[in-house]
């Protein structure tokens, strides 16, 4: 059965560039996380998370919610495990898709077929696995005969289409989805939110940051609302969202 | 210098953040890199297609342009330095090769991470898998290359001998010390955004103090340490030399052995410490 449990996650982003020594901590900024001057008065930190503390079981449907620079993007690779958080602990079982940017990983030169094999040999397939997958991947995204043509000739909703269909075709237990689902079509929407809802049920986790009010409402059982790299409001989605609404301008 | 940010101890199964477990998550990550083999071969086999995309000759660019290095250097330098060129022109064929291979092995590690940081960004991969696709690459152009050997030797009359077999364990060896490199290099360069020119440029020094185009025996007897202490040297004549019918001698072997121990003992750690950090720094 899957599970995530981050206790006490922090994560700081060193910053190595920064020409300016005038950075003032404003806390009254709605976005970003919190910058941080360090002692040696040559770098700069970006606090993006702050003490989360979070669980989810099997069947979980979070929506993850928040400015622009909350944090969102951070905790999703927190949780796929691209980001290993320096403090806290971090507990996550079950096997994990992301579908955080989806033109990442996909070799622009490369036909749509080759594309189904590189990516799903990186989500961890083997090249036998991903081939046997290819015709249901082609028949979920519905991109036909564009599959033999190289993938920069693709739009981003088809580049979509194929990447969750790749990402989507081995049934994981815990899939995490970035403001993807924005970039499809209607009919493309209500497809994945059918599969989504589907895996839910059979028991993966899943959890979808966006900006998207309705399709969070629609989807997600649980919301969480990140501001300035801190959790402030965890709860079933329509309270969070009626928070988030009220409290959204200053 | 690398930061240490501040930490906490948590209890759990093993503490992270110790030397100790930071060794299992390395070591888990070198054995997980292995189980995923297919991942770095496909993508080293694609940064070769990629290389040649849309063009005519397409791979074989790779063994073209060395051939008119070899010919360029060979009759130049056969000329300035009065050898017959047909004793030359096989021994800078194969020490171009292999050299080819020693360079490219070090100047791509230090791109290992930083080339790849969209797919580090986006999915949990085990590090070294970058740094065996590297190993993967270089090795291809090496074959792509190895072609001209016999060639050369076919039309300049030279012979094969049995050492010819040396050259697989020499081969190997260095391959094992590329690694190592590489995973140094990759991890440092990664936060040290100069060092890669830096290693580049020590390696193009490199080529002119090893007996690449020159043979060791042009040397005075005083300037021999310049070969016999050079690990540059070692690696390469422990392949190339076997090739051309000679036996490598035992100080050659003594030297990559060091190479081999120092780099695992600098490396190896280096790696385990800086191992989680790498993806902060891209």
């Amino acid at each position: 059965m899957p599970s995530i449990e981050l206790i006490d996650v922090s994560v700081d982003f060193p910053i190595y560039t920064a020409q300016t020594r005038s950075i003032r901590a404003d806390l009254l900024r709605r976005i970003g996380g919190r910058i941080q001057e360090q002692q040696d008065d040559r770098r700069f930190v970006v606090n993006a998370l702050r003490n989360i503390n979070l669980t989810l079981q099997a069947g979980d449907r979070l929506g993850l919610i928040g400015p622009n620079g909350a944090g969102k993007s951070t905790l999703l690779r927190v949780l796929s495990g691209v980001y290993e958080p320096p403090q806290g602990t971090i507990r996550i079982e079950g096997r994990v898709s992301s579908l955080l940017d989806v033109t990442l990983g996909i070799d622009p030169e490369l036909n749509g077929y080759d594309n189904i094999i590189l990516r799903g040999v990186l989500l961890g397939m083997t090249v036998d696995e991903a081939r046997e997958k290819t015709p249901g991947i082609a028949e979920f995204s519905e991109l036909g005969d564009f599959l033999n043509l190289p993938v920069r000739t693709y739009s981003s909703g088809m580049m979509l289409r194929l990447a969750f269909a790749i990402c989507t075709a081995i049934r994981p237990d815990i899939v995490l989805l970035d403001e993807v689902v924005g970039v499809g079509d209607a009919e493309f929407a209500e497809k994945a939110t059918a599969r989504m809802r589907q895996f839910a049920s059979d028991a993966s986790i899943v959890v979808l940051a966006s900006h998207d009010t309705n399709s969070l409402r629609n989807f997600c059982d649980k919301g969480v609302l990140l501001r300035g790299g801190r959790i402030v409001e965890m709860g079933p989605i329509a309270d969070v969202l009626d928070h988030y609404g009220h409290t959204a301008s200053p | 210098m690398l930061e240490t940010l501040p930490t906490t101890t948590k209890e759990r199964h093993f503490d992270a953040r110790t030397m100790r477990g930071r060794g299992v998550k390395a070591t888990d990550d070198i054995w997980e890199s292995f189980e995923r083999w297919q991942l770095w071969w496909l993508l080293g086999l694609n940064d070769i297609r990629q290389r040649y995309r849309r063009s005519r000759l397409g791979q074989t660019w790779i063994t073209l342009s060395l051939l008119a290095t070899i010919a360029a250097i060979g009759i130049t330098y056969s000329t300035l330095f009065r050898m017959n060129i047909k004793e030359y022109l096989p021994f800078l064929t194969v020490n171009l090769i292999v050299w080819g291979l020693i360079a490219g092995l070090l100047n791509d590690s230090c791109m290992a991470f930083i080339q790849a940081d969209g797919y580090m960004r986006q999915e949990r991969i085990p590090k070294a898998v970058f740094i065996l696709r590297i190993i993967v690459r270089n090795c291809l152009i090496f074959a792509h290359n190895a072609v001209l050997i016999p060639v050369a030797m076919l039309i300049l009359g030279g012979s094969i001998s049995w050492t010819l077999l040396l050259a697989i364990p020499g081969l190997a060896w260095l391959l094992l010390n590329g690694a190592l490199a590489g995973l140094f290099l990759g991890v440092i360069c990664a936060r040290f955004r100069d060092l890669p020119q830096i290693v580049n440029n020590i390696v193009q020094i490199a080529f002119f103090i090893s007996p690449v185009m020159w043979k060791r025996g042009q040397l005075l007897e005083q300037h021999q340490g310049l070969v016999d202490f050079n690990p540059f040297a070692a690696h390469l004549i422990i392949i190339s030399d076997p090739i051309l019918g000679r036996m490598p001698t035992l100080g050659n072997y003594l030297m990559c052995l060091a190479t081999t121990l120092l780099l695992a003992a600098v490396a190896l750690p280096f790696f385990a410490r800086y191992r989680e950090r790498i993806v902060y720094w891209l």
